[in-house]
């Protein structure tokens, strides 16, 4: 197997271009630093007849060979061999940015001193920049002494790039040339097994003065290259910038932009929500009408199609989710927000790179996490990956919409807010605030230390891909499909017998009404006791054992909350007709007091609670990989759970 | 003194006579291709003036906070 490593500067589209040749499906923007870690994959064409077998490496981006952060370290590391996952490879392709070819070019000078003629050059997003033509690769090809190929990724010219790197591999393993200097200060981000191709300098100066020595000769060839007549054409960029990085008109399109987004997210969804909603009802009334009465029907009505299909009614919102945030991704925007919100970052202590990492929160804490390596200084690193978490991500969605849609009443306020919509734009930014608030206390505290540099490429806009957008989309639901088939399918079943079992004695219930022997059979299950017994707990927050049961499951995932009570409400449930979760929520009166069960104020304080505890197996796990040590995602979950428990206290007292 | 780049208003050309030495920010500057000489145009600045958009050359954006802007020494050109 021959093996060939991606190299290239920051957002020169290296993933893009792995994507195309392996059928991968790495996440892919039109801003810096989103591969932070390897990624291995076959070419498609290797099953072709007659192929020899290839797999290509992509790596994150970098600008040189002097790492700075986390990231960049991992691919220095690849190229001097000292990746323990592929210690042998054959040929090295740097991507060049047609964008930005000076400083993509001074890596690929650099990178040509380190492996000679087993360097191969892509220069990508030709799309974008048509003057550069077979001229101007013919002269970088002499210039260079390299292979050259001009390609589109986005544009999808996949058969010629698979033609140029099968006709130009060559089978021996590669070894470099030279040594790679580092400061003393920079050793942190070499892994182990480096030292053979490293040269300790002393001065921080000659490191510069290397870095300087590659541009330069960088704009030599260049000069060669291009004609005077031969400019970048950046007029589009610059004439949008004045508006989106305005100060003022800036910062208002940026607040109506994610208002917008979470409003759509809202209501665009109603409808496709109500047609699943109403697919599972049916579903469920066609089931019960063919089976005759039992523990089997209840299992497959109660169990499976009311847990299951709770959650599956979120599939439209976490696709429109998606969709709309890769649009936003792929138009290079989010640079721009990351230089809009730098201010607020900086004020809580945070390197305005935490930006990213944040936005992508919003998606799932898990790869936000590890984006953070993109952030060189460790103390805010610490911090940032400590109040991620808090970020509303997209499995909470279905939580949140499940109680702003039935108990927050919806009308419009000043004109043109909705409450719904205002309230689900409240949580996001509480979760958000918070966030912001802890990172800041802990900058201030186990952090403590000066805020580092913010620089960030801005880069050209451009247009988004439908197609792009689709594919994320559908990624992602079959994601939450997945979860959905598999393991809330399998804890659905779980729950509902828990729920079920122990039954209750014939003679118990002689004489009772249908209701009184559900509810009765409910709190007499092995899931009764277990909510029945730390109902203390839960009363001063407002809640009730079966929603205490929810939230136990819910530190499994946060969506099984939903698919938790879709089960027991089942359960209790003696009405013929099958009703939607909504429904029997709001219709659930309370044997105590006779009144509803759910209120206003315990929906808020449920709410609250999601907001920040740590409800969530695998970004513990994540937590524990990324700072290498079990004590972080445990203080994590504590004081985040704490925060949860007086917030929806505080919320419940308020509201009662 | 030299004017550095928080002195220049937004649309003004300047050309960068000196990068003060401090070694993250140097680094990252001659990262991105930025040396004494070029020339950058400042398209912007976020709300309370930081951090600063800029332009560099035919076609290079970015932005930088106050502080490390301070650190660049320019001069106007006409």
């Amino acid at each position: 197997m021959q093996t060939i490593l991606l190299v290239g500067s920051p957002n020169s589209g290296k993933s893009t271009i792995f994507n195309l040749l392996s059928g991968g499906q790495r996440k892919v923007s039109n801003y810096s630093g989103i591969t932070v870690d390897a990624s291995t994959g076959a070419l498609r064409s290797n099953k072709l007849e007659g192929e020899a077998p290839i797999q290509i490496v992509d790596l994150p981006g970098i600008y040189n060979l002097h790492p700075s952060t986390l990231d960049e370290g991992v691919t220095v590391d690849s190229l001097i061999g000292s990746n323990s996952r592929f210690s042998e490879y054959h040929q090295v392709a740097v991507v060049l940015d047609i964008q930005r070819l000076e400083t993509s070019l001074a890596l690929a000078i650099q990178l040509k001193e380190l492996v000679g003629e087993k360097l191969l050059v892509l220069v990508n997003k030709v799309d974008e920049q048509e003057f550069f033509n077979e001229e101007h690769r013919v002269k970088l090809e002499k210039a260079l002494g390299s292979k050259v190929l001009s390609l589109s990724a986005l544009n999808e010219d996949q058969v010629e790039l698979d033609k140029f790197i099968r006709k130009n591999i060559e089978g021996e393993r590669l070894k470099v040339k030279g040594k790679i200097l580092a400061t003393k200060r920079s050793l942190e981000y070499f892994g182990k097994g480096s030292e053979e191709a490293v040269e300790v300098v002393d001065s921080e100066k000659v490191v510069l003065e290397n870095i300087k020595h590659y541009q330069e000769k960088a704009r030599q060839i260049l000069g060669t290259v291009y004609n005077q007549s031969d400019r970048i054409r950046s007029q589009k960029t610059h004439k949008i910038d004045k508006v989106l990085i305005h100060p003022l008109w800036g910062t208002l399109i940026f607040c109506a932009i994610f208002y917008l987004l979470f409003y759509s997210i809202y209501a665009l969804a109603a409808p496709a929500m109500d047609f699943v909603d109403g697919s599972f009802g049916l579903l469920a009334d066609t089931v019960a009408a063919y089976l005759p009465e039992g523990h089997l029907k209840s299992l497959i009505v109660d169990g499976i199609i009311a847990g299951v299909g709770g959650v599956i009614i979120f599939l439209p919102q976490i696709m429109i989710l998606f969709f709309l945030l890769s649009i936003l991704e792929q138009s290079g925007y989010i640079s721009r927000a990351a230089f809009l919100t730098d201010r607020v970052m900086g004020f809580f202590g945070l390197n305005g790179k935490a930006f990213l990492p944040y936005l992508s929160g919003f998606a799932c804490s898990i790869p936000a996490i590890m984006s953070a390596r993109t952030i060189p200084n460790k103390k805010e690193r610490m911090a940032t990956i400590l109040t991620i978490p808090m970020i509303t991500c997209s499995a909470r969605l279905p939580v949140y919409i499940l109680l702003v849609g039935t108990f927050v009443p919806s009308y419009t306020v000043a004109g043109i807010f909705n409450t719904q919509a205002l309230s689900f734009f409240f949580l996001y930014f509480l979760g958000t605030f918070f966030a912001l608030l802890t990172a800041k206390l802990f900058r201030l505290s186990f952090y403590r230390g000066q805020t580092s540099s913010f620089f960030i490429d801005l880069p050209h806009y451009q247009r988004p891909r439908l197609k792009t957008a689709l594919k994320q989309m559908w990624r992602k639901a079959q994601t939450f499909l997945k979860k959905a088939g598999t393991i809330i399918l399998g804890l659905s079943i779980i729950i509902w017998c828990l729920s079920t079992f122990p039954t209750l004695d014939a003679e118990k219930t002689v004489g009772l009404s249908d209701e009184v022997v559900a509810s009765r059979s409910l709190e007499n299950s092995a899931l009764g006791r277990i909510g029945k017994s730390f109902e203390p707990v839960l009363k001063p927050i407002g809640m009730d054992w079966k929603m205490g049961v929810g939230v136990l499951v819910a530190f499994g995932a946060r969506e099984l909350f939903v698919s938790t009570l879709g089960t027991i409400y089942a359960l209790g449930d003696v009405d013929e007709e099958s009703k939607s979760l909504r429904e029997r929520l709001k219709a659930e009166i309370s044997p105590i007091t006779g009144k509803p069960v759910f209120s206003l104020a315990v929906a808020w304080s449920l709410l609250i609670f999601f907001v920040f505890s740590l409800q969530c197996t695998a970004t513990w796990a994540i937590i524990k990989k990324e700072t290498g040590s079990w004590k972080y995602p445990i203080y994590a979950f504590l004081y985040m759970g704490a925060l949860g428990y007086s917030g929806a206290y505080a919320a419940y007292q308020m509201l009662i | 003194m030299m004017p550095n780049l928080l002195d220049v208003k937004i649309g003004q050309k300047v050309r960068i006579t000196k990068i003060a030495d401090k070694n993250q920010t140097t680094l990252k500057l001659f990262s991105l291709g930025i040396l004494v000489g070029d020339e950058i145009e400042i398209t912007s600045k976020a709300l309370f003036g930081c951090p600063l958009a800029i332009k560099h050359g035919e076609g290079n954006f970015f932005a930088l906070r106050k502080d490390h802007a301070a650190l660049i020494e320019v001069e106007t050109i006409a």
